[in-house]
């Protein structure tokens, strides 16, 4: 009996001792961490607008992240919008609760920079601290609105949509009539060798340019991808100007070439653009509105 | 085995040499067969094996004389562990870019069997330094089996070396598929055997 009181008490000290070890060092490493995947998705979304380390992006280029709610009140649902506005010299935040027909009920004044709204938890103390405390509200998205001195040039929507077997994480670029900049698929659990092959360029860069009317019905086809596009989509600098036109004359209105042995993956990456595209076109009209119809001094 | 006799250099040369945990003791051979078939990814993986081996090592040792005899393996497990999510943690922090190519193997290092094996056939009975030095030189001999193993899988599979295009060709695909690992770490052992009898015959000869 003594013995196996011992042995549980030199157990749970090992234990306790490790995991204090490692909890240190996840205190001192988590905002790095944190940073690290930050500047990561700078990276990506400086990517998909054609910037890079040979391109820098100019100084007058902001990103202004919207960040989506759904707020329960009375229940009843409302949509709930962080939306960047611009007060007397710096740039906050206003909470924009509308009701499901896109009318405005409430819109709130959030003591939040742009900086700090980054953090996820420190979103939700300053939206706990400002609405009602009988309100529910849950996170559901961020879109991030590119301004080049003052206009819009871009929308980066970050998204994840099931795939073959787990989800799909991706960012999208459009630019502001909807039409695609470009998809970069961020993370995912497809096959190696089969699916995983959606995030090669010849398959994601099939997205490139298509406009929002032909992205309504684009579909998937059981077809090889004929060589000369195959190029185009992997190294466009080998190609000459007019070949490049031509190119895309023939093949810009053309459906997605599904990967070969991997059309669950091919179909689930095109429908969920095409799911994600409309939804959002729907759901930024509706804003649009609102905060024009309400003379809010939003910077996007 | 009571405490060593051995000097620090010979128990570094123990580990890489006369104790090569891949081509002499023959353990951790899932690593040396599964994720070497580059050299960058032996030389990433082998380093965090080194820093894992020891620190383990020096712990066990400083805390041989408290672990309770029945419980020794579970310590062991707990303190690997312990470091592996140390480093992890701190590659994914400070390395991000190398850590989303072998963040996965990483965590695989806690049932590496020849950090188990070196706690228990060495570091619990030996003082911290000589633990030290023999993490060091085990560590080290890991690393040496993993980037020769990788280097010649590297060269015959894909025709490069470190990502640097050497042959202009691949000579022998068959090199990077797991199978060929297990040729490769064969052949390699062959050779260390050959090397040491000849190295063995030289020295009678002189006596």
């Amino acid at each position: 009996m003594k013995e196996i009181i011992r042995i549980t008490i030199g157990l749970t000290l090992s234990c306790f001792l490790a995991a204090m070890i490692m909890g240190a060092v996840f205190v001192v490493t988590d905002k790095t961490k944190k940073q690290n995947e930050y500047n990561k998705t700078q990276a990506t979304m400086l990517g998909l607008l054609g910037y890079g380390k040979e391109n820098p992006a100019t100084e007058e280029l902001k990103f202004y992240p919207v960040y989506r709610y759904i707020v329960e009140e009375d229940g009843e649902t409302y949509l709930g919008y962080m939306v960047p506005v611009k007060a007397s010299d710096y740039e906050a935040y206003e909470f924009l609760i509308l009701d499901l027909e896109g009318r405005l009920v409430q819109r709130f004044t959030l003591d939040i920079s742009l900086e700090k709204a980054i953090d996820d938890s420190d979103r939700q103390k300053i939206l706990k601290e400002t609405l009602k405390p009988e309100t529910a509200f849950a996170y559901q998205d961020q879109t991030i609105v590119a301004c080049l001195r003052d206009k819009r040039v871009a929308y980066l929507l970050p998204g994840e949509f099931t795939g073959f077997k787990t989800f799909i994480e991706v960012m999208l670029a459009l630019d502001p009539r909807f039409d695609i900049i470009g998809l970069e698929i961020v993370e995912h659990e497809e096959d190696p060798g089969l699916g995983a092959e959606i995030e090669q360029d010849y398959f994601k860069n099939q997205f490139k340019d298509k406009s929002f009317e032909r992205l309504k019905n684009l579909t998937v086809v059981k077809e090889p991808l004929p060589d000369v596009f195959r190029r185009y989509l992997e190294d466009p600098d080998t190609l000459s100007a007019k070949e490049l036109e031509d190119i895309r004359n023939q093949y810009l209105d053309k459906d997605i070439y599904s990967l070969t042995g991997a059309t669950i993956s091919s179909r689930a990456v095109t429908n969920g653009v095409k799911n994600m595209v409309k939804r959002f076109a729907y759901r930024i009209k509706i804003l649009d509105e609102v905060i024009a119809g309400h003379q809010i001094p939003a910077v996007i | 085995m009571a405490a060593t006799k051995k000097s620090n250099k010979e128990l570094v040369i123990n580990g890489i040499f006369l104790e090569n945990p891949i081509f002499r003791l023959a353990l951790s051979m899932c690593p040396a067969v599964g994720l070497t078939t580059s050299i960058k990814n032996g030389l990433l993986l082998g380093s965090a094996v080194l820093f894992v081996q020891i620190c383990s090592s020096c712990t066990i040792a400083a805390i041989k004389n408290i672990i309770h005899p029945r419980i020794r393996i579970p310590t062991y497990t707990l303190t690997i562990a312990t470091w592996v999510t140390v480093i992890d943690l701190v590659l994914a922090a400070y390395v991000p870019a190398a850590y989303e190519e072998m963040g996965i193997f990483v965590k695989l290092i806690v049932a590496f069997a020849i950090i188990t094996m070196r706690l228990e056939t060495f570091a619990c009975k030996n003082t911290i330094s000589a633990s030290f030095w023999d993490g060091l030189g085990m560590g080290i001999g890991f690393m040496f089996g993993m980037v020769s193993i990788g280097f010649v899988r590297e060269l015959l599979g894909a025709g490069t070396i470190l990502g640097y295009d050497i042959l202009g060709f691949k000579p022998l695909l068959f090199f990077v598929l797991p199978a060929a690992g297990f040729f490769c770490v064969g052949i390699m052992m062959a050779l260390f055997n050959y090397i040491e009898g000849v190295y063995n015959r030289l020295k009678e000869r002189k006596q």
